[in-house]
């Protein structure tokens, strides 16, 4: 068997690794957000645009990690600013990797309880989640990086399936016109085309784990063009298929999309239906995702072992999970946890670049 | 595992019993599907009298009166029933009276021994009187929010009562499923609309535009469409009907003409009719320095003559084909003439789409006039020029 013991991803694993990463829960919300911030239809240029900021900043991060072969952020950042601020900043990104997991199930959960399992007990979809995830992030990032180049294709053809039969439902029009307002409101709608790119933090694990970390800048840049192209692509057929004020209206609007028409005689009449299935398990990738690279984070942060981390962190994912109550709270944690990314960026990636710059250049220090 | 046996008997066990079934599984055979759903001015059924007057009653004001549609009447007894030649529709309707849809839904629960489930809801029946008195937005918001109904259920108006129109005397047919497959006649004739689905809806109710709805009539257990209502989009209420060959003309000026035919009388009054092959319509906008809007629409559209009775002119000959294609042209221009008189004179409301040109093609304009665009709109003049072309006479050469 292909048993490898040794921790190393290729450079298309890692490729995957991210896109499942950041490709999550933003698919179902995404052009509501957006269009709310824009109110023209232009939304799809606010994500071509915030998606080129966020290979921006891909960029800064790989290039830090880069100058530390072999050690992730929690163990870099320690030799950068010293152990007790590393420690810190890196207990800031478990903290955010944590409250992004335990976001990202509930969001499943509550999509699932409203379209799919009407009548479930919302631990009944939570629970088994968060074990099924600890089981696969036992393994280490081999196993989830394997099941991730398994899952990646198959609800990729999936959506853009969903998509393809969308399009008897698009119209130009409703996305024109182009610019109305300038390139304000385009401006506006940064924000929350940025916010659903959060988690691409963990790029400063993930270098770490590359057999050839030279290539990683290639790897992580195409990591997150995929989702960028999906976003992209998501936010034209929405608004598109649904006009933009419907979209803005709608909670879900990409499953709202999917239940505007039928498709009588194919194989699925109604697309929603395999589209939230296949979807879960997009979701659950996102989720083992943030699992891994919280635990690893423990791990390495506090000497623990890997396993007890896991462990620990369980409870507490289940905790940040159903922390938020109503439906509006969960959408303002995920607003929030948008700030948290751009927080998170300025403390962790930038201001160790600065300090490493300062250090290596300006004090000749050897880090 | 294989060293504890024991261990994995009991995980393939617990497996096991949890890979059974759904949690809150429901039994099709146990559920009443409905395909229809009417709503109607609050008016207590007789049925509803009666129970009232025994004392079934909670609080409510009787503001709607909702009818579903519920198919097959019996699923368990179908094959049954089948054999015993066919008694009775193959549906039933039921109606209750109350303020808010849910309740009433809930309210249903009393009186089915199946309870109700909108999974498989296709066509919405509004009547106008309702639409008059309640808006839109409070019509549909119920409909919109529920996770059972697919925002792809089509919407409808009626000018009589609306649970009228769930009614046929085919036996085997369901006449909700009928109207559904009414509307694919949409090649035929334009004068059947595209259906407007809930998602649709919804988005002409927030955009706050104007919008018509087919209407449907009901005769002796027929059903008709026939026009559409005009919903306005500030208030949104029901302000009036337009006629079939009003529907038919906004299709000319929106180019949504699949087919269908257009009749006029030669000059010896006899009967000529152009069926049409395509419609090209293309709406230009003007706006001068002073802000002066003006729209100018050109249809283009490509048919054949495909019935003459006026056996003493030969349409080969081409002046009389031109003369043909003239008359047929001014047959068009009056058509579209009096739509865009009854819009812009008579209710005041843009819902041929030219609000939507004029955003798309000058933007800058349309903010500025977009807050009162209705009343805008009947103040800006339209101008058309309208070519029809004869290209072939059919099978017959004379």
């Amino acid at each position: 068997m292909f048993r490898r013991s040794d921790d190393k991803i290729t450079t298309k694993q890692a490729a995957v690794f991210l896109t499942n990463t950041v490709l999550g829960a933003g698919i179902l919300t995404l052009p509501r957000g957006v269009t709310e911030k824009v109110q023209t239809p232009d939304a799809w240029l606010s994500v071509l645009l915030g998606g080129c900021i966020v290979i921006l900043v891909v960029w800064l991060m790989v290039k830090l990690s880069q100058q530390f072969p072999e050690n992730t952020v929690y163990q870099y950042s320690r030799r950068i600013v010293g152990t007790i601020p590393g420690g810190f900043l890196s207990v800031l990104l478990i903290i955010y990797f944590l409250i992004i997991a335990g976001f990202e199930i509930r969001v499943l959960a509550e999509v699932t309880m409203f379209f799919l399992l009407e009548g479930t007990p919302i631990w009944a979809i939570v629970i088994p989640f968060i074990w099924v995830g600890s089981y696969l992030v036992f393994g280490g990032i081999n196993p989830i990086a394997r099941l991730y180049q398994i899952v990646l294709p198959i609800s990729l053809f999936f959506l853009l399936l969903c998509f393809v039969f969308s399009l008897r439902i698009f119209e130009i029009d409703h996305l024109r016109p182009v610019l109305s307002e300038g390139i304000l409101p385009v401006i506006k709608g940064l924000k929350s085309t940025i916010l659903v790119f959060s988690g691409c933090e963990v790029v400063m694990t993930l270098v770490a784990f590359l057999q050839y970390p030279e290539k990683a800048l290639k790897a992580m840049v195409v990591g997150i063009s995929i989702p960028l192209i999906l976003y992209f692509l998501t936010v034209v057929m929405v608004i598109g298929g649904l006009s933009m004020d419907s979209t803005v209206t709608s909670t879900w609007p990409t499953i709202n999309l999917m239940r505007s028409f039928e498709i009588p005689g194919f194989l699925f009449e109604r697309l929603e239906f395999p589209l939230l299935v296949i979807w879960m398990m997009q979701m659950f990738c996102n989720f083992c995702s943030f699992f891994f690279n919280a635990s690893l984070g423990v791990s390495q942060v506090f000497g623990l072992k890997y396993r007890y981390a896991i462990f620990g962190l369980i409870p507490i994912i289940f905790i940040s999970t159903m922390t938020p109550v109503r439906m509006m709270e969960v959408f303002s944690l995920g607003d929030a946890i948008g700030y948290m990314g751009i927080v998170i960026f300025v403390l962790v990636p930038v201001l160790l670049s600065i300090v490493f710059i300062i250090r290596k250049k300006g004090m000749k220090q050897n880090v | 595992m294989c060293r504890r046996p024991m261990l994995s008997l009991l995980l393939a066990f617990i497996l096991l019993i949890t890979q059974v079934g759904c949690w809150s599984s429901k039994e099709v055979e146990e559920l009443s599907i409905y395909t229809g759903l009417a709503l109607d001015k609050g008016e207590l059924t007789p049925l509803e009298q009666n129970l009232e007057k025994k004392g079934s009653r909670y609080f409510k004001k009787n503001k709607i009166t909702a009818s579903v549609q519920i198919v097959p009447k019996k699923s368990s007894g179908s094959t049954e029933q089948q054999g015993g030649g066919g008694q009775g529709p193959n549906y039933v309707n039921i109606a209750a009276t109350g303020d808010s849809l849910l309740e009433i839904f809930r309210q249903l629960s009393l009186r089915l021994d199946r309870p109700v489930i909108g999974h498989h809801l296709k066509v919405m029946v509004v009547a106008t009187d309702l639409a008059k008195e309640q808006t839109m937005q409070q019509l549909m918001d119920f409909v919109l929010r529920d996770n059972d109904i697919r925002p792809s259920c089509l919407v409808f108006l009626s000018k009589d009562r609306a649970a009228s129109t769930l009614v046929t005397k085919y036996e085997d047919e369901v006449p909700s499923i009928h109207i559904l497959y009414m509307l694919r006649n949409h090649f035929r004739t334009s004068k059947v609309m595209r259906g407007v689905n809930l998602s649709e809806l919804d988005g002409l109710m927030h955009s706050k535009k104007s919008y018509i709805l087919q209407n449907i009539t009901e005769s002796d257990g027929e059903l008709e469409f026939s026009g559409a209502g005009i919903i306005k989009g500030d208030t949104g209420h029901w302000i009036g009907t337009l006629g079939q060959q009003d529907v038919e003309s906004i299709g000319w000026i929106t180019g949504d003409v699949k087919g269908g035919a257009v009749k006029t009388y030669d000059k010896r009054n006899e009967a000529i009719t152009y069926e049409i092959k395509s419609v090209k319509s293309k709406i230009t906008t003007k706006v001068t320095e002073g802000n002066d809007i003006s729209f100018h629409v050109k249809i283009e559209s490509k048919g054949r003559l495909i019935e003459n009775w006026d056996d003493k002119a030969d349409p080969t000959e081409t002046r009389n084909m031109k003369e043909a294609e003239k008359e047929f042209e001014e047959q068009v221009t009056r058509r579209v003439k009096s739509v865009m008189h009854k819009l812009q004179s008579e209710y005041k409301v843009d819902v041929a789409g030219f609000g939507d040109h004029l955003h798309i093609e000058k933007p800058q304009v349309w903010k500025k006039v977009k807050d009162d665009w209705d009343y805008k709109f009947s103040k800006i003049p339209v101008t058309f020029d309208i070519k029809l072309s004869i290209t072939d006479l059919g099978s017959s050469a004379e």
